[in-house]
């Protein structure tokens, strides 16, 4: 597998503020991984966001250590112009994510295209195929700055995605948003890793974490405290003393667990509950 | 709407006759001439199916001050033909003679440009610069401050609503009125400067500053009549130029 | 690297432009719904030349006019008070004098000098000395008791444009102040302003 992201001893501090806010971090991420950043607020994720999309130093300034490489290239020797059509972002405010210069949605999904100098006939085809993928076809008319956040967050999404992106990095997306909206999110999210894009996502909904990540990056005080895949972060107890949610059936099994209840894997989805209970001491799973 | 002949003009073209209206108004002495154009804007206004916006906008933004620019010259230009005196103020035939020809103006000129921007879309106009070779920061900048007004207006609306409820007063003395100014625009002001960090970061996302020349859905066309018309005005003004200062 | 640099600035320089231009919108509907005698039309033009120089706040001042002029032509000739305002904002910034209120009302002056030398002679040459607003009476009252025309037209200006820009800078002041670092620190002037000292 080739590597996509790498990250070697970085650190780094907005030029406002005399702390380090990412110490001495290092992970890579292979190309087609859907790996997730969680961590209580203040914990670096953000941060560690706009550092893989070259916000941090391009945009943000303040001193960086260590190496940051995405796709195979220093982030340093990019210009941060060149960064877009390689990793899409996307954050958590939906209400700020529009151009602020197009009157429509087919429009707004079309301006980063626009930018790139991809010929008009063909962004109209790639913008058509987006809004279907994206189920925001019902919307093209409708001016952006009249839609919900739910609605907002697609079109970011979408506005995104139409760029055809290696790798998104995906900032909170559904913090501002209720539950069908979050599922419409994961749903667009699934499709991108079923197209074998390289997934970045900050995320407290930890059962959809449980449900679709494969990997887990576990931020604490700046500092990457555990990584690995998903089902290993959780079962590990080490994962506990930092005080981050678990998925609901985790949190349930181990209390159960707790109570005396013997388990014979620590479940991480809904479904495998019963599995966990009935199984217990039979077989181990996988 | 956008059948009409008139508007579906490039926007350029529309631009250079204000341009136009504006030099041959200039060059052509007296006030009769500069008169005249007005009638003809209306009919133009007419045929593009404009004329109500354009005649309450004339009406609104021009009225009041070619009204008090003649009476200004009126009453204060220097002149020594007095047709009418009373006390320390006196009308004078020169004062006359000059309200009327800076009014023509006035009137001949901003009517113009009014006409065009009714005719024309402030974003087709933008975009004509554009291909012009205005710098997409510039054009950027445009297009998203007439999108920001409104939404600005109607905010510093919800903030003043908030004031008033929580007993900040807004009628009564100078200086009570002068202190609701600041509690409305300083958080209106600090609140649109918050959200700009995000803005920069979605333009970086959407490949703003990437190092490529942007394609754009929206074309303008230009027909044979704009091709033909810009070298009809710079004809007429180069014309009116050797009648005025050669013959 | 060296040139991201640069375009990051104007980036947010940029995006700053639209934000002014529609305060110095809001700040005259205001000022008019409060009955203000005063037009504050200018805050935005001002506070961009303070926090990212001349030459942006040129542009504000530039779009501002234009703008306004989609609905009335009086104010295209007047884009050029706008852009004078904003680049001498933006070069009084420069030189330190909106650090301190006493300094900030003596830029204040400045600039109304600034608006005044080039409004009067576009008032004069194209409005005929009098284009409506409140300087319209103060300067037929001058005219009347016999006073030449550039005088009174400089004088009526002057007298109605220095307590609006006084009062503007010190708005602009208070403003600035509120802003937090990290906001100045990617403005060109904002580390003059910056609560704390930072080594660049």
């Amino acid at each position: 597998m080739t590597v996509m992201i790498d990250l070697k001893n970085v650190s780094y501090r907005y030029p406002v503020s005399d702390d380090f806010v990412l110490k001495n971090v290092s992970f890579s991420i292979e190309k087609g991984k859907f790996t997730a950043i969680i961590g209580n607020n203040g914990s670096g994720k953000t941060t560690l966001c706009n550092t893989i999309r070259g916000f941090v130093p391009h945009f943000y300034k303040g001193d960086l250590e260590g190496d940051v490489i995405v796709d195979q290239t220093k982030i340093l020797d990019y210009q941060l112009g060149q960064l877009g059509e390689k990793v899409g972002y996307v954050f958590q405010n939906p209400f700020i994510q529009v151009s602020g210069v197009k009157d429509n949605v087919f429009e707004e999904v079309a301006y980063g295209l626009e930018n790139l100098g991809v010929p008009v006939e063909e962004i109209i085809v790639r913008v058509e195929e987006i809004l279907k993928l994206v189920k925001i076809e019902h919307l093209r008319e409708k001016n952006p700055f009249e839609l919900s956040g739910g609605q907002r967050q697609r079109v970011a999404l979408a506005s995104i995605i139409v760029m055809d992106p290696e790798i998104l990095v995906i900032d909170e997306p559904t913090s501002q948003l209720d539950p069908v909206g979050t599922e419409q999110i994961f749903d667009i999210i699934r499709l991108m890793k079923e197209r074998g894009k390289t997934i970045i996502l900050v995320e407290h909904k930890m059962d959809l974490i449980a449900e679709y990540a494969d990997d887990l990056l576990v931020m604490h005080e700046g500092e990457l405290v555990m990584q690995g895949p998903v089902r290993e972060v959780f079962a590990n107890p080490e994962f506990e003393k930092y005080q981050i949610q678990y998925p609901h059936v985790t949190e349930i099994a181990l209390q159960l667990q707790k109570m005396g209840t013997p388990l014979a894997f620590l479940p991480i989805r809904d479904e495998e509950l019963a599995e966990a209970l009935n199984m217990t001491g039979v077989k181990i799973h996988d | 709407m956008k059948q009409n002949i008139l508007l579906q003009l490039h926007p350029l073209t529309k631009f250079y006759f204000s341009l136009f209206i504006l030099v041959i108004v200039l060059i052509i002495p007296g006030y009769s001439f500069a008169f005249a154009i007005f009638p003809v804007l209306v009919l133009i206004a007419v045929f593009a199916g404009v004329s109500k916006e354009f005649l309450s906008i004339v009406l609104k933004a021009l009225l009041s001050v070619l009204i008090i620019v003649f009476i200004m010259q009126m009453f204060f230009y220097p002149g020594d033909h007095v047709l009418w005196n009373w006390g320390i103020f006196s009308i004078k035939q020169e004062g006359v003679d000059y309200g009327l020809l800076l009014t023509s103006r006035i009137l001949a000129i901003g009517s113009s440009f009014i006409l065009f921007f009714r005719m024309t879309e402030v974003r087709d106009f933008v975009k004509s610069l554009e291909d012009k070779g205005l710098p997409p920061m510039g054009a950027y900048v445009v297009l998203s401050t007439l999108q920001i007004i409104p939404e600005m207006k109607r905010q510093a609306n919800t903030i003043m609503e908030a004031q008033k409820t929580r007993g900040v007063e807004t009628e009564g003395s100078l200086l009570i009125r002068a202190k609701a100014f600041i509690p409305t625009l300083t958080p209106l002001i600090l609140s649109s400067i918050a959200g700009t960090e995000e803005r920069a970061i979605t333009l970086e996302s959407r490949a703003f500053s990437a190092p490529v020349k942007k394609t754009s859905l929206h074309q303008l066309t230009k027909s044979n009549v704009d091709r033909v018309l810009p070298i009809v005005y710079v004809l007429i003004i180069v014309g009116l130029l050797v009648w005025r200062f050669f013959l | 690297m060296k040139r991201s640099f640069k375009d990051d600035f104007n980036m947010m320089a940029m995006l700053l432009i639209p934000i002014a231009v529609a305060v110095n919108l809001v700040g005259f509907q205001l000022a008019n719904v409060l009955r203000l005698p005063i037009f504050l039309d200018t805050i935005g033009t001002i506070l961009v030349g303070v926090i990212a120089g001349p030459w942006v706040a040129l542009l504000a001042g530039l779009i501002t006019n234009l703008i306004n002029a989609i609905f009335n032509p009086v104010y295209l000739p007047y884009a050029l008070t706008s852009m004078a305002i904003g680049v001498g904002a933006g070069y009084l910034s420069k030189y330190g004098f909106f650090k301190k209120i006493p300094k900030t009302i003596v830029a204040g002056v400045i600039i109304t000098f600034i608006a005044v030398i080039i409004s009067a002679p576009i008032t004069v040459l194209v409005f005929g000395g009098a284009t409506g607003n409140t300087s319209s009476l103060i300067t037929a009252t001058f005219l009347a008791s016999g006073q030449q025309l550039w005088t009174a037209v400089f004088s009526s200006s002057f007298i109605t444009e220095v307590a609006d820009k006084v009062a503007s800078v010190l708005i602009v002041y208070f403003i600035v102040k509120g802003m937090s670092d990290r906001y100045l620190s990617k403005m060109n002037y904002g580390h003059l302003y910056m609560k704390r000292n930072n080594k660049k």
